[in-house]
């Protein structure tokens, strides 16, 4: 790890991002918010200022960039993803959040998880919701992803900020570029993004309302400047409309930018989205008969059954209904999907439906092993053979998840929570969807948690979003022990 | 005519053989030592590499007839065809041994090259394979006229219904000829008073639906419909070949056995349900463990006769019902199914006669071999001008049979009343020794 390096490359990453401040300041000013505007003024200085002077400090040591290597990039997507929540907290602060609360929504929302710590949705301007909805989409494909579009200096050495990013395990570029990929995920993302933003305002939802949540949508965030989220809105079409953008946010969008692209077969070929079609009808069919027989209508348990599992699976955490007052039975089903989470390469969190099938079948060649001890048998994915060291990354990639999500359990119930709380609150917060159940289901908050535990759940927002090693490999002294300031 | 023959390997020294007994043939190829074994033909043998214009003119490119590309380099041979072409020879045949070039010359990429037929016999050899596996209890298969018409050898075991009668007495199915019986070393074409009896191979030429009744009769393996299983000895290009394409139809179970570790790995990635095990073919507790013996066929590919033979006995000690092994060398043929191989078959030697036939045939094509060679399936144009006349009243060569009609629209098995005329295509059974004279007879004669 070089230092020099690291740090050079992450100040510009920190500057590039400070403009995105100049949007809500506009917005709190065009509703006449004048404290929010100087807060969010405030965090643009600190973070223009930041990001300069450590790209001074980095200086011309760090001048190859080029020459990024896999440990200095996890360090630099880790820093960066940290600072920027820092520096995104500091307009909550301002508008009177306490620095914990205020850290756990900033992380919440570049990590586009959701869960929230406000208790009193008046309490706060329409600078703040806005800012909210634009933390999640910014998070939503990464800022990585964002800067590598926009700087083609990063286009050669971003390679590796770029796969230590991405979600899934997925290494695929749609063009020999870079930053053509980048490019074109963006694309799919705005367009995506646009076409909700008026399929809700044709809807009948205002327009301030139609950006955030499409924004949020996209991300699979799942913040809403709805006290009640989506819920409070009370329409059917709404809810349809949601859910049909969730599912495409949860999707791979390489997969759907060549669909988009005339490869009509291109999503029926993809063995995760049949993988994928497939858990959410299942679950949909499940969740249904549950609600049926709890009483609710056919077209309300329909429409609540899909909407829910949709949201949950990609990580989204929008609530159409008060889940929590769900029988047991609709809740476990939807416990479950938090294990599973979205498509690789989408904006959902979660392990992925990808690790999810390349474990089966890996359960299954060891099985078929057993029969057959002498016998050769490849894991493949969509035909093609999926090499062992990617087999081991899952495996190990899983059981860490695990693993983190078993210690943040732990310590929140260790802190005084009640079971299902801290076992959702833990999946919820390291699989970025959102709200959990019992207190801190669908309509409550993370604000009365104890302090320690919103900054646990803080770090597994972190920990979740950057797919577990990019951070625990930090963990290891070794990094720390070859660290240098400059190059060799 | 001149014949010039590139590559002194196995597949030239075959050629060479039989073409230099009536034609002058040159064989070039680069290594010295290839030229002993070629000192006891009459053949000139040209030391050189045979991309070079000089070694081939050397060679008498200039007044050849036909020039055979068949070294191991297929890269080699397509050049060499293509200098020979530009240097003169009217005719290139082309032996490959990847798909690439299959597919190019399929593709008409070979023509600009002037090469005129590509073969590829691992190729063909995994076809024919793959054809007798798909007919449960078969010991050849072939097919023709777009599968219109198609030829089954069966063996008559205890079982059969068919053993012990006279073949007028079978009442088979309309659409169907028995055109051959081997018994021991005797290979005959009988006539409705002949006998079968148990241990005959018998083969059978007709129509699809007509065949599926001799099936019926013949075998009681052909009466299950179930997924057969099979089991493939060695994964080199024949094997993998065969399992792919079993693979992908899913018309069986396949297990592959393959030594490498590293090539199995590939076929594994190739083949999406088939199993594959790394191991060795003759490793009997690798065969018991896997339950081998329970399958419907096993087929033997390894590139080693000694190797394939121990293999496959292991497979009929097992209980394996039908066998399938390829050969080398021209001589095991024979002896491979004394021991109780139940079709030993050769890749070159299907490819070297096809060549032969070619290029000395004429009009006709070989269609296929039966039995090693001993009978042939020819297909004949009757030439225009020929007056049309009932089969019973024509006369043919001693040990030939017309076992199919092939007209425009449709093709028959025909009995004595069918009448041909011209325009037909007849396929046509014959010995090895009739071949000529049946050609000279239906293509010769005018009304």
């Amino acid at each position: 790890m070089r230092l020099a390096v690291v740090v050079h490359v992450t100040g510009t990453l920190v500057r590039l991002f400070a403009p995105a401040l100049i949007a809500p300041a506009a917005v709190a000013a065009l509703y006449d918010e004048r404290r929010d505007v100087i807060g969010f003024l405030v965090a643009f200085v600190a973070a223009a200022l930041l990001g300069t002077l450590m790209r001074r400090a980095g200086g011309p040591g760090a001048g190859d960039i080029e020459g990024i290597r896999r440990i200095d990039g996890m360090a630099i997507v880790a820093g960066t993803w940290l600072l920027i929540a820092h520096l995104g907290a500091i307009p909550y602060v301002w508008a009177g959040l306490a620095p914990i609360d205020a850290l756990f929504e900033a992380m919440s929302g570049f990590t586009t998880t959701g869960a929230t710590v406000f208790t009193d949705f008046t309490a706060f301007g329409r600078g703040i919701f806005f800012w909210r909805a634009l933390t999640q989409w910014v998070g939503g494909l990464g800022v990585v992803a964002l800067v590598v579009a926009v700087l083609p200096r990063l286009a050669i050495g971003g390679r590796e900020l770029f796969f230590a990013e991405a979600a899934g395990p997925t290494d695929e570029k749609l063009t020999p570029q870079l930053r053509q990929t980048a490019i074109a995920l963006w694309s799919v993302y705005i367009g995506l993004t646009l076409a909700e933003i008026s399929a809700l305002a044709l809807a009948g939802m205002s327009l301030f309302d139609a950006i955030c949540h499409a924004f949020t949508t996209m991300a699979a965030g799942g913040f809403s400047p709805h006290p009640r989220s989506i819920a409070g809105y009370n329409s059917a079409a709404i809810d349809w409309i949601v859910t049909v953008f969730m599912f495409a946010a949860g999707a791979n969008f390489a997969v759907q930018y060549r669909a988009a692209r005339g490869s009509r077969v291109a999503l029926v070929q993809d063995d995760e989205f049949r993988a994928y079609t497939g858990v959410v009808l299942i679950a949909t069919v499940a969740v249904f008969g549950v609600l049926l027989w709890d009483g609710l209508g056919a077209a309300g348990a329909l429409r609540h059954a899909a909407f829910q599992v949709v949201s949950i699976l990609t990580t989204t955490g929008y609530a159409s209904a008060d889940f929590q007052l769900w029988s047991d039975q609709a809740k476990i089903v939807l416990l479950l999907l938090m294990f599973i989470g979205g498509c690789a390469g989408s904006a959902a969190g979660g392990p992925k439906v990808v690790r999810h099938v390349l474990m089966a079948r890996l359960t299954l060649r060891e099985l078929r092993r057993t029969l057959h001890p002498r016998s050769v048998l490849p894991v493949k994915l969509g035909g093609r053979v999926v090499p062992e060291h990617i087999l081991r990354d899952v495996q190990v990639f899983m059981l860490f998840y695990l693993l983190a999500f078993a210690v943040g359990t732990a310590i929140v119930i260790a802190l005084g929570a009640d079971l299902v709380t801290g076992i959702t609150s833990s999946i919820a917060c390291l699989g970025n969807i959102g709200p959990g159940f019992n207190a801190v289901g669908p309509m409550a908050s993370f604000a009365d948690l104890h302090p320690i535990s919103k900054i646990v759940l803080t770090l597994q927002m972190w920990i979740g979003r950057l797919e577990v090693m990019t951070v625990l490999v930090f963990l290891r002294l070794e990094p720390w022990r070859a660290a240098r300031w400059g190059a060799a | 005519m001149r014949v010039v023959i590139i590559g002194g390997g196995e597949i030239g020294f075959a050629l060479s053989q039989t073409l230099s007994r009536q034609h002058e043939v040159f064989v070039v190829d680069h290594a010295p030592e290839v030229a002993a074994r070629f000192e006891a033909l009459d053949v000139q043998f040209v030391l050189g590499s045979a991309t070079s214009p000089d070694v081939l003119a050397h060679a008498g490119i200039a007044g050849a007839d036909v020039l055979v590309a068949a070294t191991g380099l297929d890269e080699v041979n397509i050049v060499a065809c293509a200098i020979a072409r530009r240097l003169g020879a009217p005719r290139a045949y082309c032996f490959v041994s990847r798909e690439e070039f299959l597919e190019l010359h399929d593709q008409q990429g070979l023509a600009q090259f002037g090469i005129d037929r590509v073969i590829w016999p691992e190729a063909e050899l995994a076809a024919d394979i793959e054809r007798i596996i798909r007919a449960p209890g078969a010991l050849d298969a072939e097919s023709f006229a777009d599968g219109a018409i198609r030829l089954i050898e069966y063996r008559l075991d205890a079982g059969s219904t068919l053993a012990g009668h006279r073949i007028a007495d079978l009442h088979l199915p309309h659409g169907c000829l028995i055109v051959a019986v081997r018994r021991g070393d005797s290979f005959f074409i009988p006539r409705g008073a002949s006998d079968l009896a148990v241990g005959d191979r018998m083969v059978v030429m007709g129509t699809p639906e007509a065949l599926r009744e001799v099936a019926r009769r013949t075998t009681a393996l052909a009466m299950d419909g179930a997924r057969q299983r099979v089991t493939i000895i060695g994964g080199g290009d024949v094997g993998l070949r065969i399992a792919e394409r079993l693979d992908e139809t899913d018309a069986a179970a396949v297990t592959v056995i393959e030594r490498d570790p590293e090539r199995g790995e590939m076929i594994a990635g190739r083949l999406r349900r088939a199993l594959v095990l790394n191991g060795d073919g003759t490793d009997l507790e690798l065969l018991q463990a896997e339950d081998i013996g329970r399958s419907d066929v096993l087929v033997s590919v390894i590139d080693n006769d000694e190797r394939n033979l121990f293999a496959s006995l292991l497979g009929r000690q097992l209980g394996v019902r039908r066998i399938i092994t390829r050969v080398s060398k021209r001589a095991n043929l024979r002896l491979f199914e004394r021991v109780g191989i139940d079709v030993a078959i050769s890749a070159r030697a299907a490819a070297v006669a096809s060549v032969l036939h070619q290029i000395q045939g004429g009009a006709t094509r070989l269609l296929a071999l039966v039995e090693q060679g001993a009978g042939r399936i020819l297909e004949l144009e009757v030439p225009e001008g020929y007056a049309p006349r009932a089969l019973r009243d024509l006369a043919p060569p001693l040990n030939s049979i017309v076992g199919a009609i092939v007209r425009a629209s449709h093709a028959i098995v025909p009995r004595g009343t069918d009448r041909i005329e011209a325009g037909d295509r007849l396929i046509v059974f014959t010995t090895h020794e009739a071949a000529d004279r049946v050609r000279n007879y239906f293509t010769g004669v005018k009304a």
